[in-house]
C-alpha cells in the first residue's frame, strides 16, 4: 500500500506556430492505482502572451495515490489547443509523459505531435483551421495502433513535478 | 625624452630602414635562388601551391618571370632612391642598434624572413580554398569494388543434396504421418535467396567458431549443475598393442560376447518354442487324425507349420552362432598360446579355461537323433507339400500351354486352306501340318514356355543334410560341453626378460600419459588430471566435476587427449548426450562410450600401430587394419543442491522444447476469456473448419472443447483485462480496501458530509482510530432503515425517502450543468467607474449631510472559499426587542419599557457551517433557523434582607413569553438581508395579558381590520460579511413544449429582466423529472378536500380561511434546502400532497388551483416577499376587493394593508395567460390589478402570440360516493359526469374503487375518477 504525492505544475509550452494556447491534461494510471485525493484532469486558462512566445500556465498539479502495484504507473497525457482571435479551438499537439518514478523535484519538457492529414485536408487546414483529431485520446498513451498516424511534431510543454513516494521500500520498490 | 620631431624623424627612418631591408632581401632571395636553395616564396609556395604534375616547366618560367620582374623594380628603385641614402641609413641604423634599444626591439619583428614574406605576397582566400571536382566514382567500378566485399546470394534453387549433410537422405514429415503445419505464403525466389544466404553464412560461421557464442545466447538463465563423472578408459586396440594384446583384446572382446550371448540364452528359448510348436501341431494332428480337417483347421495346421519352420531356422542360425563364436574362442586362444610360445615371453595376464560338462552319452544321443527325426519328417513334409503344389502349378500351366498351342494350330489351318486351295492332297497336308507343326512350336515357344515336371523329392538327401547341418552347428552326441572361461590372473613375463623390441614397447607404453579435456558447449571446462597409460591399456581417472551452469547445454564433448613427455596429441573425441533432466547425481549408472581414432601410427619396436595392417598368419597373408579404439566409461548426471533439489532444468527449458515457461499458461484462463465464447458455437466452428486436432497451435482450443463436451466448464462471466496483475500486486485488495487511512483520505476529498473538511488525516495507519467512521456508516445504515421515530407515521417516513432519491437523481442529473462556468464566477473585475457614475460621486459629496436618516451602504461581497469558522456574523439590529437565538447562542437585548418598545441595538451572532465547510452548497443547505423570542421582564421585589440592614434588596427576574418570530438562515443567505416589519406569532391566548381591542367599524371585513392587531417587530438581518448567494442553475433543460413557446418565453423573460430587473418573473419552470413546463400548466381548478367545503356551508369566507389554513399546515421545505440549492423545482399538486413538503410555490399552486374550483377569480402571484425573498403568493379578488394570499402562512392581506409581507409584485399567472407587471410601482399598496390594461401589465399571450391551448399538468378527478344498490346505477352516475369527453389523443384515466362496509350489508362505494392529458 504504497502512496505517491504528485506536487507540481505544467509551466506553459513553446514552440507551438501560435501562441494563445491552452491545454487540457489528465492523469492515467492502472487498476491498481487509486485516487486519494486531488483533481486527476483538468484545462488550463488560454494564455495569450504579450511578449516572447511562450505561453505561461503555471497550472498546478496536486495528486495523491495510493497503490498496490507498480503496473500502470501514473503518466501524465496532454492536448494542447490553440484559441484564435475569433475564439475558435483547434488542436495543436498531443503529448504523454509518464511520471517520474525517483522521488524529487523534476523538469519534465513533455514534446507534442499532431496527426497529419491528406494534403486537401492541410490544406483546409491552413485556411480554415481545423484538422484531424484523435478519435479516442486512449491512443496519447497507448503504443497501440499508433503505426497508422502520420504525424508532425509541435512544440513542447514543460512541467515540473515533484515526487514523493511512500513505503515503496517496504515492498521492495527501492528509489 | 625625445621630441615630437625626433619622433618624427625616427619614424621616417624606420620606413626607410623597412624600404631597403625589403629589398635587400630580395636581392639575397636571388641569390639564393642561384645557389640552389629554396626561397621563402618557393617555401611558401610549396606548402600552399597546387603543384599541377605536367605544368612543371610553366610554374618554373612563371617564377622566373615574376624574379626578373621583381630585378627591374629593385633597379628602378635603385636608380630613384640613390645609393648614398641607403649607405646613409645603413649607418644610421647600425648606430641605432648600437645605442638604443628600444629601436632595436621595435625593427626586430619587421626585419625577419618569414614574417616579411607574409607581407610581401598579397593573401586571397584562393590560397586557403582549393576546388576540387566532386568524387565520383564509375558505376562499375563501384559494383566492382562492393562485389569484393558484398555477398549477394544467388536466386537459383539449392539442390537438396547441398542443404543436407552428406549421406543423409532428405526427411519429409508429412509422409511419416506427422503434422506440419501450414507455412506461410513466401515466394519461391525470396526462400532460394535465404537458402543460399545461410548456406553461406553456415560456412561463414563453421570456420570462425563463431557458433558458441550464437548458440544458446536467448536461453533463459539458471543456476544449475551438471556432473561429469569421468571414470576412466580401457583401449580395445592402441598403436602400442603388441600382437599379443591384439589377440588378447580380441579374445576378450569374443568373450564378452560369448558371455552376453549366454546371458540371453536365446537358443535355448528358441528351442523351448520350437518344442512347443511341435507338440501343438502334433496334438491337433492326433486329435484330428484321420477325420477330415475343416478349412480353419487346416489353415491353422499350415499356420503352424510354418511357425515352426521360421523358428527352426532362426534356432538354427542361432545355434550356428553359438558354435563359431566358441570355434573362434578357442581358435584365438590357441593363437594366443601359440605367440607366446614363439615370442618366449607373455604380455597379456589373458588365460581361457574350457571347462568340460559330461554328458550321459545314451540320453544325448537319443534326443540327438528324436531331434534329427523330427526335423526330417518336418522337412519331409514341407518338401512333398512343395512338390504338390509344384506339380498343381504345373499341371495348369501345361493344360494352358495345350490349349494356346491348339488354338494357333487351328488358326494356321485355316490359313493354309485358304492360302492353297483345295488341290493339295492329304498327304501333302500331313506333311505341311507336321512342318507347321515345328513351326508353330517355335511361334508357340516364345509365348509360353513349356512348363517342366517337377522332380519328386529326394527324401534320402533331405537326411544326408540335416545331418549335415546338425554336425555343423551343434556339438556331437557325447561330446562333453564345453563353458570358456576367461580370467586375467596370468602374469606378465618380466621386462629384463624380453627382447629389446618388446622392451623398447614397454618403454614407449610407460611413458605415456593420458588426460580427458571436457567442453561443454564447445567450450573447454576443464581436464583431468594426467594419468599414466597402464601395460593393460586401462587408465583410471576416478573424478568427477561439476559444472556450474547457465546456458543451457548444446553439447557435451569428452577429448581424449595422449601425453607423450611434453606433447601431446588428441586421440579421439567422445560425444555425450545432454542427460535427462530426471537423471540425477547417485543414480545414474556408469556408461561405456565408444570411441576410436584414424590416426595412422607405426613404431619399429614390437607396438603393432594404428591403421597399419597386420598379420598373424605365417605367410603374411589375411591382412588385418586395426584402428585405435576403445571404452571411455563416464556418467553425466544433472547435479544435487544442499537440500535435495536437482539442479536441472526445468524440462521445457531443454532446447527445442516448444513451450516457453510463459507459455506453458494457457492463454484462455489467463485472461479469463472463456466466457466470451460460446461453446456450442466454437464447436460447430471447429467442426466447420475442419481444425487440425494435431496442430500444437489449436491444443488449446482442443482442449478447451474437450472440457466443454464433457460439461463440466465454468466459465467466468468476466474479462481480465491486466492479466498477472494480481501476481505483481503489492497487497491484496482487501487489505487495499481496508485501509483506514486512505479510506478517510477519499472519504475527504469526495466531500463526504462527515469529512469534507477533516483537517488532520494520520499519516500512520494505526493512528486512525475506528471511531472516526462510526457516524458515517452509522447514517449510511440508517438511510436503508425507515426510521420511524422520527416521523409520526410510516407515511411521511416513505415520503421522506421518496423525497431522498428523488434529490439524488437530481443532483446527478445537474452535476453537469453545475460544472459550466462563466467568466464572472472565477473572475472579480471591479468596474471601472464611468464619468457619470463619478459625477454622481461628486454630486453625493455636495449632497447635504443628514445624520439623522442614515442609510445602509452596499458592502463588498466576499466569496465562500477564504472563509473559516468565526468569521462570519449575524448582525441583527432589533428596533423592538429582545432575545435572539441562533445555533444555541442566545444574546439579549437590554429591556426596553412600554408597549411600543424601541430597542435600537445590535447583536452579532457567531455562525459556524456544518463541518466547517463554507461552501456555497454547504451554506445553502444549512437548516437552522434564527429565533427571535419577545419577552415581558417582570421584576419582583421580594423583600428586604434583615441580615445586611436592608441595604441590599433582592429581586426576582421573571420573564414571560409573549411571542416569537423566527426566520430561516436559507432565507437571510439567499436574501444577503432582511429588512422589514414582521408580524410576531403571539399565542391565541396570553394568560395574564389583554389586547386592546379597538371596536370600531363592523363591516363585512372586520376579520381585515382585526389583521393589522397583534404585535409587531422590525428587524434588520444580514450577514458579516457579505456572502455571494448561491445561484440557480441556468442551464436550459430538455422540454417538450414547442420551441415556439420556448423562445417566447424567453424572450418574454429577457425583456422582462431587461425593462425591470427588480420585478421577478417567471414563465416556464422545471418540474421534478427536469423538464421545462409553461407554468400556466400548473394553474387549473381543483376541488378541495369535501369536508373543508362541508364545514361552513353557508359561509364561504370561513371556507376559504379553512382551505387556506389547509394547504399553510402542509409542511414547507425550501427547494434550496431539499435540493442543495441547485435549482427551483416545482411539483405538482398531487406530487406536493404525496411529498406532503413542498416550497412556497406548491403551496401557492395549490391554493390557486382550490380557489379557482370553488369559484373564485385567482392568481398567482410572481413576486417578493419579507422574509422569504422570491415566492409565490395567491391574488384572489372577491367582491371589488383584491385579497392578497400568503398560502405559507394561510392569512390574507387587503390590497392596502401596509403589514403585507408581499413587497413587490413581479407577475400575475393564471391558467390561460401571464401578465408582467410593467407599472411604475411594484408595491401592492401603489398599483392596480386590473390586468384588462396592457399599458400596465403587459401579457404573455396576445393577439400576436395566442395562447396555443395548453392542457394541464394537473390531474383533474373526483371522487364519487354512492351508496351501492347495483352496479348499473354506479357505471351510470360515473357515465354522467363526462370524464371520457376529452377529445385528445393521449389523455390517461385513473380509476379507483372502495368499498366501505357498514352493518347489515350496507355498502358505501367510492369512485375516484381522474384524467390527465399528457402535454
Amino acid at each position: 500500500m504504497a502512496e505517491l504525492h504528485i506536487i507540481g505544475h505544467i509551466v506553459g509550452a513553446s514552440g507551438f506556430p501560435q501562441n494563445s494556447l491552452f491545454c487540457k491534461w489528465g492523469v492515467h494510471t492502472g487498476g491498481a492505482w487509486r485516487l486519494l485525493s486531488g483533481l486527476k484532469e483538468g484545462q488550463t486558462q488560454v494564455d495569450i502572451p504579450q511578449t516572447g512566445d511562450v505561453a505561461y500556465w503555471s497550472h498546478p498539479i496536486d495528486l495523491h495515490y495510493a497503490t498496490k502495484g507498480i503496473q500502470g504507473w501514473p503518466k501524465l497525457h496532454l492536448q494542447v489547443w490553440h484559441q484564435d482571435s475569433f475564439g475558435r479551438c483547434q488542436l495543436y499537439g498531443y503529448g504523454y509523459c509518464h511520471v517520474p518514478s525517483s522521488p524529487g523535484h523534476h523538469r519534465i519538457s513533455c514534446a507534442t505531435w499532431r496527426p497529419l492529414g491528406s494534403w486537401q485536408e492541410q490544406l483546409a487546414q491552413t485556411f480554415v483551421g481545423g484538422g484531424p483529431q484523435l478519435r479516442s485520446p486512449d491512443l496519447i498513451y497507448s503504443g497501440a495502433d499508433r503505426y497508422r498516424l502520420h504525424t508532425e511534431a509541435m512544440g513542447t510543454v514543460d512541467l515540473e513535478l515533484g515526487v514523493i513516494m511512500r513505503h515503496f521500500d517496504k515492498y521492495g520498490v527501492e528509489s | 625624452m625625445a621630441s615630437s620631431s625626433d619622433i618624427r624623424q625616427k619614424l621616417r627612418k624606420k620606413g626607410r630602414a623597412l624600404h631597403e631591408t625589403l629589398a635587400r632581401h630580395k636581392n639575397e632571395d636571388d641569390v639564393q635562388a642561384e645557389k640552389g636553395l629554396p626561397t621563402a616564396e618557393e617555401a611558401y609556395n610549396f606548402f600552399t601551391f597546387n603543384f599541377e604534375p605536367d605544368a612543371q616547366d610553366g610554374t618554373e618560367r612563371i617564377s622566373r618571370e615574376r624574379r626578373k620582374q621583381k630585378k627591374t623594380t629593385d633597379e628602378d628603385r635603385d636608380d630613384g632612391g640613390g645609393d648614398e641614402d641607403e649607405h646613409q641609413e645603413n649607418s644610421d641604423m647600425d648606430e641605432d642598434s648600437q645605442d638604443e634599444n628600444e629601436d632595436q626591439s621595435e625593427e626586430t619583428p619587421l626585419v625577419r624572413d618569414e614574417e616579411e614574406n607574409l607581407f610581401v605576397i598579397e593573401k586571397s582566400s584562393q590560397d586557403f580554398l582549393e576546388v576540387r571536382k566532386a568524387e565520383y566514382i564509375r558505376y562499375r567500378k563501384r559494383i566492382q569494388r562492393e562485389s569484393e566485399l558484398l555477398y549477394t546470394p544467388s536466386n537459383r534453387p539449392v539442390p537438396t543434396s547441398i542443404k543436407l549433410p552428406e549421406n543423409v537422405q532428405p526427411r519429409y514429415l508429412e509422409d511419416e504421418g506427422l503434422y506440419v503445419g501450414k507455412r506461410p505464403p513466401v515466394s519461391q525466389t525470396n526462400k532460394n535467396l535465404l537458402e543460399n544466404r545461410i548456406l553461406k553464412m553456415e560456412e561463414a560461421l563453421k570456420s570462425k567458431d563463431a557458433n558458441m557464442y550464437i548458440a544458446g545466447t536467448a536461453d533463459p538463465e539458471g543456476d544449475y549443475q551438471l556432473d561429469v563423472d569421468v571414470s576412466g578408459l580401457i583401449f580395445s586396440h592402441h598403436p602400442l598393442f603388441s600382437r599379443e594384446h591384439v589377440l588378447g583384446a580380441r579374445l576378450a572382446q569374443l568373450y564378452d560376447r560369448y558371455l552376453t550371448r549366454q546371458h540371453n540364452n536365446l537358443t535355448g528359448h528358441l528351442t523351448d518354442k520350437l518344442n512347443g510348436l511341435r507338440s501343438a501341431l502334433r496334438n491337433m494332428l492326433e486329435i484330428h487324425g484321420g477325420q477330415s480337417l475343416t478349412q480353419g483347421m487346416q489353415q491353422r495346421i499350415y499356420d503352424y507349420s510354418l511357425e515352426v519352420r521360421n523358428t527352426r531356422q532362426l534356432r538354427d542360425s542361432e545355434q550356428e552362432k553359438d558354435r563359431t563364436l566358441l570355434k573362434n574362442i578357442i581358435k584365438v586362444w590357441k593363437d594366443i598360446k601359440a605367440l607366446r610360445e614363439f615370442q618366449k615371453f607373455t604380455n597379456t595376464p589373458y588365460k581361457l579355461y574350457l571347462r568340460k560338462q559330461n554328458v550321459d552319452r545314451a540320453s544325448d544321443e537319443r534326443e540327438f537323433e528324436d531331434e534329427i527325426l523330427a526335423e526330417v519328417m518336418e522337412l519331409e513334409a514341407e518338401s512333398e507339400e512343395d512338390y504338390q503344389r509344384r506339380l498343381a502349378e504345373y499341371k495348369k500351366q501345361l493344360g494352358e500351354w495345350k490349349l494356346s498351342r491348339r488354338k494357333q494350330k487351328a488358326k494356321k489351318k485355316k490359313r493354309k486352306k485358304k492360302e492353297k486351295g483345295k488341290v493339295q492332297d492329304d498327304k501333302e497336308e500331313i506333311k505341311d501340318e507336321d512342318q507347321e507343326l515345328s513351326e508353330s512350336e517355335g511361334f508357340v515357344e516364345e509365348d509360353l514356355p513349356k512348363p517342366e515336371a517337377p522332380n519328386m523329392p529326394d527324401f534320402d538327401s533331405i537326411e544326408q543334410r540335416v545331418r549335415e547341418k546338425a554336425s555343423r552347428i551343434c556339438r556331437k552326441p557325447g561330446e562333453p560341453v564345453l563353458i570358456p572361461e576367461l580370467c586375467a590372473s596370468g602374469n606378465a613375463t618380466a621386462s629384463e626378460l624380453c627382447p629389446r623390441a618388446e622392451i623398447a614397447r614397454r618403454e614407449d607404453v610407460t611413458r605415456r600419459h593420458l588426460f580427458v579435456k571436457i567442453l561443454y558447449n564447445d567450450k573447454e571446462v576443464s581436464r583431468t588430471e594426467s594419468r599414466p597409460l597402464n601395460t593393460d591399456f586401462r587408465v583410471h581417472f576416478g573424478q568427477i566435476f561439476n559444472l556450474k551452469i547457465i546456458n543451457c547445454p548444446q553439447s557435451i564433448n569428452l577429448q581424449v587427449f595422449e601425453e607423450i613427455g611434453s606433447s601431446c596429441s588428441l586421440l579421439a573425441q567422445v560425444f555425450i548426450p545432454v542427460p535427462e533432466p530426471s537423471v540425477l547425481t547417485g543414480s545414474a549408472p556408469l556408461e561405456e562410450f565408444e570411441f576410436s581414432s584414424n590416426q595412422r601410427v607405426m613404431f619399429d619396436h614390437e607396438g603393432v600401430g594404428s591403421d597399419v595392417p597386420l598379420s598373424f598368419e605365417a605367410d603374411g597373408s589375411n591382412n588385418q587394419t586395426l584402428l585405435t579404439s576403445g571404452k571411455l566409461s563416464c556418467c553425466v548426471s544433472w547435479g544435487i543442491g544442499e537440500d535435495d533439489v536437482p539442479l536441472a532444468p526445468p524440462v521445457s527449458q531443454q532446447p527445442g522444447g516448444v513451450h516457453s515457461g510463459l507459455g506453458r499458461l494457457d492463454a484462455v484462463t489467463c485472461i479469463g476469456a472463456s466466457g466470451l465464447y460460446d461453446m456450442k458455437k466454437i464447436g460447430e466452428w471447429a467442426t466447420q473448419s475442419r481444425l487440425d486436432p494435431n496442430d500444437p497451435k489449436n491444443a488449446s482450443i482442443m482442449q478447451l472443447l474437450k472440457v466443454a463436451r464433457s460439461g463440466e466448464v465454468t466459465a467466468p462471466d468476466y474479462f481480465r483485462l491486466e492479466q498477472l496483475q494480481e501476481e505483481f500486486n503489492f497487497v491484496t485488495d482487501e487489505e487495499f480496501e481496508s485501509s483506514k487511512r486512505f479510506r478517510l483520505l477519499r472519504l475527504r476529498n469526495k466531500g463526504v458530509g462527515e469529512f469534507r473538511n477533516y483537517k488532520l488525516v494520520p499519516a500512520l495507519e494505526r493512528e486512525v482510530s475506528d471511531k472516526v467512521f462510526q457516524d458515517y456508516e452509522k447514517r449510511l445504515k440508517e438511510e436503508d432503515i425507515i426510521d420511524t421515530k422520527e416521523h409520526l407515521d410510516s407515511h411521511r417516513a416513505l415520503v421522506a425517502k421518496y423525497l431522498q432519491k428523488i434529490r439524488e437523481s437530481v443532483i446527478n442529473r445537474f452535476l453537469l450543468a453545475k460544472h459550466r462556468y462563466l467568466l464572472s464566477d472565477l473572475v472579480i473585475e471591479e468596474e471601472i467607474p464611468s464619468i457619470g457614475f463619478l459625477g454622481i460621486n461628486l454630486f453625493k459629496l455636495a449632497e447635504p449631510k443628514r445624520p439623522l436618516k442614515p442609510q445602509r451602504k452596499e458592502r463588498k461581497k466576499v466569496t465562500a472559499q477564504n472563509l473559516s469558522d468565526g468569521d462570519i456574523k449575524l448582525l441583527v439590529q432589533v428596533r423592538p426587542f429582545v432575545e435572539i437565538s441562533f445555533q444555541r447562542t442566545v444574546l439579549q437585548t437590554t429591556t426596553a419599557d412600554g408597549p411600543n418598545p424601541c430597542w435600537n441595538e445590535e447583536l452579532q451572532l457567531p455562525f459556524t457551517a456544518p463541518n466547517g465547510d463554507y461552501s456555497i452548497a454547504s451554506l445553502q443547505s444549512v437548516k437552522d433557523e434564527v429565533f427571535i423570542n419577545i419577552f415581558d421582564e417582570v421584576v419582583y421585589e421580594i423583600g428586604v434582607n434583615d441580615k445586611d440592614g436592608g441595604k441590599s434588596i433582592h429581586t426576582r427576574a421573571e420573564k414571560h413569553w409573549l411571542g416569537s418570530v423566527k426566520i430561516p438562515f436559507s432565507t437571510i443567505y439567499s436574501q444577503s438581508r432582511i429588512d422589514g416589519t414582521f408580524k410576531v406569532n403571539t399565542p391565541a391566548v396570553l394568560l395574564g395579558y389583554s389586547k386592546e381591542r379597538s371596536h370600531g367599524s363592523s363591516g363585512g371585513y372586520d376579520m381585515l381590520r382585526s389583521l393589522s392587531e397583534g404585535a409587531f417587530i422590525t428587524l434588520f438581518i444580514t450577514i458579516e460579511p457579505q456572502l455571494v448567494p448561491g445561484e440557480s442553475i441556468r442551464e436550459k433543460f430538455d422540454s417538450q413544449e414547442d420551441e415556439r413557446l420556448l423562445q417566447a418565453s424567453e424572450r418574454f423573460e429577457w425583456d422582462a429582466a431587461q425593462g425591470y430587473p427588480d420585478r421577478p418573473c417567471i414563465s416556464t419552470v422545471t418540474d421534478l423529472s427536469g423538464k421545462t413546463v409553461f407554468i400556466t400548466r400548473y394553474i387549473r381548478p381543483l376541488n378541495p378536500p369535501q369536508e373543508l367545503l362541508d364545514a361552513f356551508p353557508n359561509n364561504p369566507q370561513e371556507a376559504t380561511t379553512l382551505v387556506a389554513r389547509f394547504v399553510s399546515l402542509i409542511p414547507s421545505l425550501p427547494d434550496r434546502v431539499s435540493f442543495s440549492g441547485v435549482c427551483d423545482l416545482w411539483s405538482t399538486c398531487d406530487q406536493f400532497l404525496t411529498l406532503l413538503a413542498g416550497d412556497e410555490e406548491e403551496h401557492a399552486v395549490l391554493l390557486c388551483n382550490y380557489f379557482m374550483s370553488m369559484g373564485k377569480k385567482a392568481w398567482l402571484i410572481i413576486g417578493t416577499a419579507i422574509p422569504e425573498g422570491p415566492t409565490a403568493y395567491v391574488l384572489t379578488f372577491e367582491q371589488s376587493r383584491y385579497l392578497i394570499w400568503n398560502p405559507s402562512s394561510g392569512q390574507y392581506y387587503g390590497q392596502y394593508d401596509t403589514f403585507c409581507p408581499l413587497q413587490t409584485v413581479g407577475c400575475l399567472v393564471n391558467a390561460d395567460n401571464v401578465w408582467l407587471n410593467i407599472q411604475e410601482c411594484t408595491s401592492p399598496m401603489r398599483m392596480s390589478f386590473d390586468l384588462t390594461k396592457t399599458n400596465i401589465w403587459k401579457p404573455f399571450f396576445s393577439r400576436s402570440f395566442s395562447h396555443p391551448g395548453l392542457s394541464s399538468v394537473q390531474i383533474s378527478g373526483f371522487p364519487l360516493h354512492l351508496p351501492f344498490s347495483e352496479i348499473r346505477p354506479i357505471i351510470e352516475a360515473v357515465h354522467s359526469t363526462g370524464v371520457h369527453n376529452i377529445q385528445a389523443s393521449n389523455v390517461e384515466f385513473a380509476l379507483a374503487v372502495y368499498v366501505h362496509p357498514y352493518p347489515d350489508n350496507v355498502l358505501s362505494v367510492w369512485v375516484y375518477l381522474a384524467s390527465l392529458v399528457c402535454p
